[in-house]
């Protein structure tokens, strides 16, 4: 069996600085794995790296001596001191190396936890040590595990349900009230930076009409460009306030725009069709007592933030049953590679053959009476060659079995011909 | 034969339990398993329902288990609607605690004993009787999706984001809701006071005589249609709708439940 070490560095244990320094670019990459197969003590490697973190997976002969020379070549590729690396690292070998990929792969390890895009880059990291042919069987088998159970997490767990930033979470909350956007239209009233994110998002979502209102006439019609909308005019507010149903607000106006006594009139135009503002404005341009009008729900950036919240919340609650099916996917890993080690199967058939060979020339031996040692030594040793000679296709085709799943059959054969179970 | 309605009653119930699992784990797959035990339990009940029919030879709404048995079936029936219309996944664990109730209360108080007075062997009374299960069956769902309603725009309104705002649907599907069963329930409920004037007619020779069930018939019938007005009025409803839809469905059990005067034999 292979001993596996993975070294490496992430958003938790190495700061920001570091963790760009060690970052491998594209071609580094390839170049860190071409140097990666120049030692002699690593087997197989494959390097993983995102923006929050490097990692090093690799098999080894020998774990202390793997992980020293991984450690090394980091610090080579980062240009970063060895001892400085050092404190930065975290070194996991053989089940607890198995565990923290599998747990990164399902993106339970993330900054932000259930991140989707975690497993596409695990994707193209294995893809480009497979071109490179630094990975073989043993890194091969463990990174199709920690797809499947990256997939697993994905379709079982509910952890990639509740959107976590502020503009995905504004647009999970308007559709808790209208279901289907694409029947609503939005107001933008200002046209300031900060809103942008919430409002691109919004409006990505296919409304049927947007509008953009804002004091200087030019900024609304830039804005309206950008979101395909129409520029309408700020002194005319309540009119087009009554004709959407999603009002955004996001000015740098110190006071209050929207106040109870227009909302009371719009709402009165609007046959009191439900009205919802997000207010991203600090400070407030809406007045939050709006809110108690029926059918008017206001929401400030705060409440974005307490959305984002408890969608995390419910994140984490996901996460415990990932972890879960994590476990179980390690076990099954090693049930897997267990059933795949030829090792004792090799033995015991040499074994076997051997056995058979000595018995046979005793026997003879007993026969024909007693001999000169010299004789008897000649007689052991060509009985041997005749064992190893008969043993060596049977354990080539073992060994083969091991490298690729087609030729398990073979495998099969020859432990039942041996009358030999998998657990021996 | 009742080896049917129990199974049905053991379909049902499963498809409750995974319901319940469904909303409670938010596990769409649990939703999934439980439509389609429901809609066995459906074609097995439909499968009673007429084998009893032809059994007893009229309409299988001959007495107060066979009933309840039937009004399971329109409320299974139109959640099985409303489920193809829109995908509400936490419906089952509201709609169907109800149907698996009134079968089981079907189930255990069971009569061989079927005879039918005469006066009832009308093809009115068939026609009457079942128009007004389906309406009742609707104006249960106006209710289910009014309470929705109310709970959800709780939450939005007091900023509570937690259980049941990831659970409930949007204010929009159940106002959607809410309006589709109330047309078909008033539209129902309609021909059955209409249905229910002929066979009068027929049966005592009056159209109208304000017998009790009649009455609160009327009652029922005038308070759904002030929220057919209201939500004809204007596109959305909202909460003023949803507390309608309540005070309306407390009128039509209590519609369901009066047995005495003329109708002292159904």
């Amino acid at each position: 069996m292979s001993n596996l070490v993975l070294v490496g560095l992430n958003h938790r244990t190495a700061k920001l600085d570091i963790r760009q320094q060690a970052a491998f670019g594209s071609e580094q990459l390839m170049e860190g794995l071409k140097r990666l197969s120049t030692f002699p003590k690593i087997l197989e490697s494959m390097i993983v790296s995102t923006c929050n973190r490097v990692e090093i997976l690799s098999c080894v002969e020998q774990h202390s001596e793997g992980i020293d020379t991984v450690e090394s070549f980091l610090s080579e590729c980062s240009s970063i001191p060895l001892p400085q690396l050092q404190p930065n690292l975290y070194r996991y070998s053989d089940e607890q190396a198995v565990r923290h990929l599998f747990r990164v792969a399902s993106s339970l390890d993330s900054m932000i936890l259930g991140e989707p895009q975690i497993l596409g880059q695990i994707k193209s990291c294995f893809n480009a040590a497979s071109d490179m042919h630094t990975v073989g069987t043993y890194l091969n088998n463990l990174l199709q595990a920690a797809f499947r159970t990256a997939k697993r997490v994905r379709t079982e767990t509910n952890i990639g349900e509740y959107p976590v930033s502020v503009s995905s979470a504004a647009v999970e909350l308007v559709r808790k009230i209208f279901g289907d956007l694409q029947k609503t239209s939005i107001l933008i009233v200002g046209a300031g930076k900060m809103g942008e994110a919430a409002i691109r998002h919004l409006a990505d979502t296919g409304a049927q009409s947007i509008y953009v209102a804002n004091r200087s006439p030019e900024a609304a019609r830039e804005l309206a460009l950008k979101f395909r909308g129409t520029a309408v005019p700020f002194d005319e507010l309540r009119q087009w306030i009554s004709r959407s149903d999603i009002v955004i607000t996001s000015t740098g106006a110190a006071e209050t725009l929207i106040g109870m006594p227009l909302v009371q009139q719009v709402m009165h135009d609007r046959k009191h069709n439900p009205l919802v503002f997000i207010d991203i404005s600090v400070p407030r341009n809406v007045d939050p007592e709006i809110g108690t009008i029926e059918n008017v729900f206001c929401y400030d950036i705060d409440d974005l933030g307490a959305v984002v919240e408890a969608n995390l919340h419910e994140r984490v609650k996901a996460a415990s049953a990932a972890e879960k099916i994590v476990d179980h996917e390690v076990q099954a890993f090693y049930t897997k590679l267990k059933s795949m080690d030829v090792g004792p199967v090799v033995q015991q058939v040499q074994g076997h053959i051997e056995e058979i060979c000595k018995t046979e020339m005793q026997r003879y031996v007993r026969k024909i009476g007693p001999q000169e040692a010299k004789q008897v030594q000649e007689l052991e040793h060509m009985i041997s060659r005749i064992a190893a000679k008969i043993a060596h296709p049977l354990v080539v085709q073992l060994r083969n079995a091991q490298e690729s799943p087609s030729e398990s059959a073979y495998a099969d054969l020859i432990k039942r011909i041996f009358k030999m179970k998998d657990s021996e | 034969m009742s080896w049917i309605l129990t199974i049905t009653i053991a379909l049902y119930s499963l498809g409750l339990l995974h319901s319940i699992i469904g909303f409670y784990r938010k596990r769409q797959i649990f939703v999934q398993l439980a439509l389609g035990m429901v809609a066995c339990g459906f074609v097995c009940h439909t499968l009673f329902l007429v084998l009893l029919g032809i059994e007893r030879f009229h309409f299988p709404i001959g007495n107060l288990p066979e009933s309840l048995c039937f009004f399971a079936w329109c409320i299974s029936l139109t959640f099985m609607v409303a489920n193809l219309r829109y995908r509400i996944n936490v419906l089952g664990a509201f709609v169907l605690p109800l149907v698996s109730l009134l079968t089981i209360i079907s189930q255990v108080i069971w009569e061989e004993n079927h005879s039918i007075p005469p006066s009832l062997r009308s093809g009115w009374v068939y026609f009457h009787s079942s128009i007004a299960f389906l309406a009742y069956a609707s104006f249960f769902l106006t209710f289910v999706s009014a309470i929705l309603y109310l709970i959800q725009e709780k939450e939005l309104k007091e900023k509570n984001f937690r259980f049941l705002y990831f659970r409930l649907p949007s204010l929009q599907v159940c106002a959607e809701l809410l309006r589709r069963s109330l047309f078909v329930g008033f539209v129902g409920m309609s021909l059955t006071i209409v249905t229910g004037a002929f066979w009068a007619q027929q049966a005592w020779g009056r159209f109208w005589s304000w017998d009790p069930k009649e009455t609160a018939a009327l009652i029922t019938w005038a308070i759904y249609l002030i929220l057919v007005y209201y939500c004809l009025s204007s596109k959305w409803h909202g909460r003023r709708a949803a507390y309608i839809s309540i005070v309306g469905f407390v009128s039509t059990l209590f519609t369901f439940c009066v047995n005495w005067g003329l109708h002292k034999n159904l």
